[in-house]
């Protein structure tokens, strides 16, 4: 009797430490077991990582906002350049042509394709759908959500806007305007004009006939 | 002169023989459960500053992951957007949530927003998402179903043998390159349907490293 007895708590014991430990894939808000904490977290800075060092400067004394906020990743200073990144070319980089008016062509750096043109499509149904939709009618999903834009997104399809000269949307990702906040930063040049390419063809492929 | 050892120590060699290998067997076997990234690893969810919802933002209104995450085709990592990037909408929509309060400080002051990180590889692994997505493998084959994430949470073990397991034979996680972002697309039917070798829009074989330095420099 006293060994089943034994038995008994024996199992309850180990029963009781699997409940607790729980199972694989249990969710949890603790961080993994790191085994080898220094081989997983070595003396060097992955991207987006915080450095200390950097938080210790008072925000209010630093020379350069940069100082203190912490993080590994730094900033250029003001004014400097880094390799290949001068962007000297208006056309490519700003839309405009040497007399400084928006192009109403591509830049001489870009070839129109039919690669060109499923990549814009590719990157507008990324970027700009959410807001503008798939046919460029303004009605984006996002539009439609959380009681709704204060300001409604434009209608790319409107006489107006399908008057605008090429380089007019590739400006209008590049910095934004009225309430659209500037694209630049998410959406390389390249891509940019990939993107205007396919709002022109939204455009032509919405004209009603008789406005052709 | 009375025994040293009482007459039921008999006993202890045939205890040891018997329950010795069963106790062998669970240690083994505890180890081998509890002691597997799959148990230390999966299921972290930490609890984010901002309550954003991937499950209502890349789920129900459908974002593709690379409208917030637009350096994944670009660099190695698939950066956390800046506040920048929240505000391109919610400068007009839900503009005086208090669950935003943190993005729009941010915003305006530059402060960084203390997200915590789910997927952390040990720092002698060097991972780059762009071969992967140049390859074929979609978000959730690593990720699992974000879009049904109402807090994100690590869906696989990211372990060596799971890498390993992937890159020795990589077929079945392959799908067409558009459909990388595409949360749906189920490995079970799609990718049974799928064949990457006869993909014309492959121009080359994949062909994963299984050497040491493939993964450690």
């Amino acid at each position: 009797m006293a060994r089943t007895n034994q038995i008994q708590a024996i199992a309850l014991c180990l029963g009781t430490l699997g409940a607790l430990a729980g199972c694989q894939g249990n969710r949890s808000e603790l961080p993994p077991v790191h085994l080898i904490n220094q081989m997983d977290f070595q003396q060097r800075f992955d991207a987006q990582e915080v450095n200390e060092f950097f938080q210790t400067v008072d925000c209010a004394k630093a020379h350069n906002p940069n100082q203190c906020e912490g993080r590994a990743a730094r900033l250029p200073l003001a004014g400097t350049v880094a390799v290949g990144q001068l962007h000297d070319d208006d056309e490519l980089y700003r839309g405009r042509g040497p007399d400084g008016r928006l192009l109403d062509r591509l830049p001489a750096a870009i070839k129109l394709s039919t690669e060109l043109m499923a990549r814009g499509e590719e990157r507008y149904n990324i970027y700009c759908q959410p807001c503008h939709d798939y046919t460029g009618g303004g009605q984006g999903v996002a539009t439609q959500r959380g009681g709704g834009f204060s300001v409604a997104p434009k209608n790319l399809n409107d006489p107006q806007i399908r008057a605008m000269p090429l380089g007019h949307f590739f400006d209008v990702i590049t910095n934004g305007k009225g309430t659209m906040m500037p694209y630049a930063a998410q959406i390389p040049a390249q891509d940019r004009w990939a993107i205007s390419v396919w709002v022109r063809t939204l455009q032509v492929a919405r004209t009603p006939e008789e406005a052709k | 002169m009375p025994a040293i050892f009482p007459r039921w120590t008999n006993n202890i060699p045939l205890a040891v023989a018997v329950l010795g290998p069963f106790a062998l067997a669970g240690l083994v076997g505890f180890v081998w459960y509890y002691f597997s990234p799959k148990y230390t690893d999966v299921g972290y969810r930490p609890i984010q500053p901002v309550p954003f919802s991937h499950k209502l933002h890349a789920g129900d209104m459908g974002m593709d992951c690379r409208y917030c995450h637009n350096t994944v085709e670009r660099a190695a990592v698939a950066a956390v957007p800046p506040a920048a990037t929240c505000m391109n909408c919610h400068s007009l929509v839900k503009t005086d949530s208090p669950r935003l309060k943190l993005v729009r400080d941010s915003f305006e002051t530059g402060e960084t927003i203390p997200w915590v990180r789910v997927h952390q590889l040990p720092d002698f692994a060097f991972f780059d998402h762009r071969p992967h997505l140049a390859a074929g493998v979609g978000c959730s084959s690593c990720h699992g179903r974000i879009d049904q994430m109402t807090i994100v949470e690590m869906d696989q073990p990211l372990s060596m043998g799971w890498c390993l397991e992937c890159h020795r034979n990589p077929e079945p996680n392959l799908r067409p390159v558009d459909q990388i972002t595409n949360m749906a697309w189920d490995p079970a039917t799609d990718g049974k349907a799928y064949d990457a070798a006869k993909d014309p829009k492959r121009k080359r074989d994949v062909n994963p490293p299984e050497h040491c330095s493939g993964c450690h420099r």
